[in-house]
């Protein structure tokens, strides 16, 4: 469970959340809104990854500090950016953090697997297209089957098939207990495993709640 | 996370960096680039040396010539130290891989020595091809006190290396990082390399390492490397998690 209470940031003038409240219960939230709306800054801020101007965030009743090991150990973040390394391959990017996260080596051949990336392997990132950039990225934030997922737009330049492959990855990941937060334009990919949905708008969380009780469609 | 977690998460991060390197090419060779012409301009400007060997009575207020060769060396290892560290952290910031970077559960200090690891290899290998370039531009007599030459200049790269690192995490916060860099590492640095300066020339001038120790420059070097060190590895968690 993650619980948010009165979030905001402002990056100076610029307000980008505000008076965020809300409680996010385990399984998959689809987290919807306009280009700016703020959906990649509340992703941030649950990682940890940025501090808030006022707020707090708790994850399963720990507040989110970026100074506790165990926390970070246990989030999955792939923000817009792939998060690797150009110049070295897709293999060699999850096998460095396979080995920072304390994962095996199989668990790396899995991600592989799962998002389809075996012809691609040994193909330094820099030199992958968006789409598979994408897909490597999806692959590290869930290398170390973590306790929170964050997915910043997944589907972003994946071809159907590829954007099938991330959903049946998280599916896959998907246990009781864990939650994940996917930020996307292509609600209708989510919808189909999501449990719940957050609408953002202008910084403000204007609709929260389960696909059948908050009533919006994607 | 046992001492053994942490040292193998810090190795792989040190072996990414260095990985990358071997790849792209993109400090390394600027580094030596910069480093040997500089030293080649200072050996065309500078007037003829005499050879250490010879005895050389100085005019009053004539500085010895291996005094300013001693502190042309370390100006040339400075500036291209600063030039390495401008990109210590460019290979993260390239493809948002600075906060795959920052969720991992290591030690912050972790990050730090890892990175100045990287960042003193670097500098040992410019230093390993400055030596014996300024050795034979200027003339230098590498095997009077080599071995101390080595430690003193290991022990200067401690310091140096710390104090970079610790200010290009600083720097790669900022736009203009080539620039912040130097303005906010030089001054920490004066001491260091005063110590470097006066250190090296006595060594070179045939001092050796007990009288060179007696002037107390190597108490200053042995302190601001301690100091510094454990400063930087501390403030470098706030610096990164800003």
């Amino acid at each position: 469970m993650i619980t948010i209470e009165g979030l905001r940031v402002a990056y100076g003038r610029t307000i980008a959340l505000d008076s965020v409240t809300a409680d996010i219960a385990p399984g998959v939230s689809g987290l919807f809104g306009p280009n700016g709306s703020g959906k990649s800054t509340l992703l941030r801020v649950l990682a940890g990854l940025l501090r808030p101007s006022t707020g707090t965030i708790r994850i399963a009743g720990e507040v989110v500090d970026m100074k506790s090991e165990q926390l970070r150990g246990r989030i999955g973040y792939a923000g817009h950016r792939s998060g690797l390394y150009g110049r070295l391959t897709v293999m060699e990017n999850l096998e460095l953090f396979a080995r920072l996260y304390g994962t095996g080596r199989g668990r790396v051949r899995d991600m592989i697997d799962q998002l389809d990336l075996r012809d691609r392997a040994r193909t330094p990132a820099v030199e992958l297209s968006a789409g598979y950039q994408r897909r490597a990225a999806v692959a590290r934030a869930l290398l170390h089957d973590p306790d929170l997922l964050l997915l910043d737009e997944p589907y972003a330049n994946l071809d159907d098939e590829a954007a099938e492959a991330v959903s049946q990855a998280v599916m896959t990941w998907r246990r009781a207990g864990a939650v994940a937060v996917i930020a996307t334009h292509g609600a209708k990919k989510v919808k189909r495993y999501a449990d719940s949905g957050l609408i953002l708008q202008r910084g403000r969380l204007i609709r929260h709640g389960t696909y059948e009780a908050s009533g919006f469609t994607p | 996370m046992s001492a053994a977690g942490f040292a193998g998460k810090t190795r792989a991060l040190i072996a990414k960096d260095l990985r990358v390197e071997l790849r792209g090419r993109d400090t390394l060779p600027p580094m030596v680039a910069f480093a040997f012409t500089v030293a080649l301009l200072l050996a065309f400007a500078a007037p003829a040396p005499p050879r250490l060997q010879e005895p050389v009575s100085l005019p009053v207020g004539t500085v010895p010539f291996i005094d300013v060769a001693a502190a042309f060396l370390w100006i040339t290892v400075l500036f291209a130290g600063l030039i390495g560290f401008a990109r210590t952290f460019e290979v993260e910031e390239a493809d948002g891989a600075i906060d795959s970077l920052l969720l991992v559960p290591l030690d912050r200090s972790g990050l730090f020595l890892a990175k100045a690891a990287a960042n003193a290899t670097f500098v040992v290998v410019v230093e390993a091809i400055l030596l014996p370039a300024f050795a034979l531009l200027f003339h230098f007599d590498l095997g009077l006190d080599w071995l101390n030459l080595i430690l003193v200049t290991l022990l200067v790269d401690i310091g140096f290396v710390a104090i970079g690192t610790l200010f290009a995490s600083v720097a790669a916060q900022t736009r203009s990082r080539e620039l912040i860099l130097p303005i906010l590492a030089l001054p920490a640095l004066v001491p260091l390399f005063i110590a470097a300066f006066e250190l090296t020339a006595d060594l070179l001038g045939g001092g050796g390492l007990q009288a060179v120790a007696s002037r107390g420059w190597f108490g200053i070097l042995l302190a601001f490397d301690v100091i510094f060190t454990v400063a930087a590895a501390l403030a470098f968690e706030f610096v990164i998690d800003a």
